[in-house]
């Protein structure tokens, strides 16, 4: 199947798997060729590769994804600047090779807007990771099946063995309170 | 109990789990209550940070699979396939001269660096010569180049006698001053003078020549100590008059040298001027004194007649800018000398000057008898 750069973005929106797999193998080679081209291997390719998708896939969830170029040039150009970011990194405990320049294997436009976004969310997504994972279980669980996988209070409460649905609003409740303090204590400092 | 019902209010109100006119209620209240409008802002910031989370693992997950499923070999092939293309539309010298670029990077930036790093090194070597060569030309040593005098004086002078003439065509002689360290013959002068020295005589007040031999000689320090040895005619005195005071001297105290800028010892006196010598150098101090060629070597003395520093240069830009090495590096000259180079008569330096109470000229007198002209002949270079 052949599909336009606009229903590649309508299927990813959409959550469509064969969508996202057709999208993927159509342009993983883009980026593969440019790490590898400069000293990067496959497995750092597909890092890269699958972090720009990422960038890709939460503007377009979010609706603020304005593409004024090919798919293929979008992609290419975020993922050589955070593999730049990357390199630069790496070198950090080089520093004899201070400048760093990518041989391109396309022409990239500019992506900049991309990357500072994409840099708050990184902070808030890790923010978020290290406060589930020092809130513990079950409260994670608990509170990822109610606020991420939508399930129902009755639900929960049969799930966890709690004798009655109020029970588990009270558990919800305390370990709602726990998380919160664990994000904004670092997330007001920062936002 | 209050605050758990209103965070389950706003969960609901979040997942749209609300009626109508719940709703209505709830968007009213939050209007009226900045709390509470706070607390749902709040809580929906921590819902969505959740959900975004939720959203990218499972993004990640999704996209591990694929990849998992991924026919990697026809990656390859595609990656094949683009280079090729490129270089074909590239042009080929441009692709040679950047992969020529490419290779020889590291190689460049070495030959970029020594380049860089032989121009300023040599700039900072010419820099430090030029102003080592200033500071030779600025710090005079006041030794004193016997043949340029006599030369001076055979115009003058008409009736010179045979052993006057023979001097004269003896080549490269220097002069300078030196002081009795001991009473049995050690002296200090300076390095400077004795330096290539074939043999060196010590030339009393009252024109008695003793022959000297160098002991030691300190580069650094600009001290050399002599002995004399070997000379039956010097009679070794019971004591010297002056002490060597190796305590630092403040500032404006009144000093004297008496030292050989002519065949007479010659007196001259001023004041400590700083203490620190020519461009800093905490080993001497700085004597308004006036001084000339041979004068160097001499003591410097203070009031009570303690030696406090040994005349060594002056600094020829400045007038009455005379140099002296400190007594306390003399005695680090001294303990530096290998005792074998003493042959077993220790040099004994006292501390004790006899001179406090006299008057200058009484002064004097005693002290001149053990500053000596010191005469070096050497082979002409």
């Amino acid at each position: 199947m052949h599909l336009s750069d606009d229903q590649l973005l309508a299927g990813l929106a959409d959550g469509s798997d064969a969508i996202l797999t057709e999208l993927y193998r159509r342009y993983f080679p883009v980026v593969l060729h440019l790490v590898t081209s400069n000293s990067g291997t496959e497995d750092d390719a597909k890092d890269i590769y699958q972090e720009a998708l990422i960038v890709l896939y939460e503007k377009v969830t979010e609706g603020s994804l304005e593409l004024h170029c090919q798919l293929k040039t979008y992609l290419y150009s975020v993922g050589r600047r955070l593999w730049l970011k990357q390199l630069s990194l790496r070198n950090r405990n080089s520093p004899m090779q201070s400048g760093i320049d990518l041989v391109d294997t396309d022409s990239p436009v500019s992506v900049d807007e991309e990357l500072t976004e994409q840099e708050v969310r990184d902070r808030q997504f890790e923010l978020m990771a290290d406060s589930l994972d020092r809130l513990g279980e079950p409260c994670r669980t608990l509170l990822e099946d109610f606020y991420i996988r939508h399930l129902s209070m009755q639900a929960i409460t049969d799930k966890f063995g709690y004798t009655n649905a109020d029970n588990a609003k009270t558990q919800k409740y305390k370990c709602l309170m726990r998380l919160k303090r664990l994000f904004f204590s670092v997330y007001k400092e920062e936002f | 109990m209050e605050d758990q019902k209103l965070t389950d209010w706003i969960d609901k109100w979040l997942r749209n789990e609300l009626t109508e006119s719940e709703r209505l209620q709830f968007e009213s209240l939050r209007r009226s209550d900045p709390v509470l409008d706070q607390k749902t802002r709040e809580q929906q910031q921590l819902a969505t940070a959740m959900q975004r989370y939720g959203q990218r693992v499972d993004f990640r997950k999704r996209l591990n699979r694929i990849h998992a499923e991924l026919d990697m070999d026809a990656m390859r092939a595609e990656v094949q396939q683009r280079a090729s293309q490129q270089e074909a539309s590239v042009k080929p010298l441009s692709g040679r001269v950047r992969s020529l670029w490419q290779t020889y990077r590291p190689i460049l930036a070495v030959a970029a660096s020594v380049a860089i790093f032989t121009t300023f090194g040599t700039l900072m070597m010419v820099r430090q010569y030029q102003s080592s060569h200033k500071q030779e030309q600025q710090y005079s040593l006041l030794r004193r180049d016997l043949q340029a005098i006599k030369r001076s004086q055979s115009v003058i002078l008409q009736d010179i006698n045979f052993r006057q003439r023979a001097l004269q065509l003896n080549p490269g002689q220097v002069a300078g001053s030196g002081f009795l360290l001991s009473p049995d013959g050690y002296l200090v002068t300076n390095t400077h003078i004795i330096q290539d020295a074939d043999s060196v005589y010590i030339q009393s007040t009252k024109g008695d020549i003793y022959k000297a031999k160098v002991v030691y000689a300190d580069h650094g320090y600009d001290l050399a100590i002599l002995q004399v040895r070997d000379d039956s005619a010097f009679r070794a005195k019971s004591a010297l008059p002056y002490g060597f005071e190796a305590g630092p001297s403040d500032l404006g105290e009144r000093v004297f040298t008496l030292g050989f800028p002519r065949d007479e010892v010659v007196y001259g006196e001023g004041y400590l001027s700083s203490k620190t010598g020519y461009r800093g150098d905490s080993t001497a101090y700085q004597v308004a004194i006036s001084v000339n060629p041979g004068n160097s070597g001499g003591p410097l003395l203070d009031e009570k007649g303690n030696v406090i520093g040994i005349i060594s240069g002056k600094q020829t830009s400045t007038d009455d800018a005379t140099f002296a090495v400190k007594t306390n590096y003399l005695f680090r000259a001294i303990s530096a000398i290998p005792t074998d180079s003493l042959k077993g008569s220790p040099l004994r330096m006292s501390r004790k000057s006899v001179l406090a109470k006299l008057p200058r000229k009484e002064q004097i007198k005693k002290i001149q008898e053990n500053v000596y002209l010191v005469k070096v002949f050497k082979h002409e270079k």
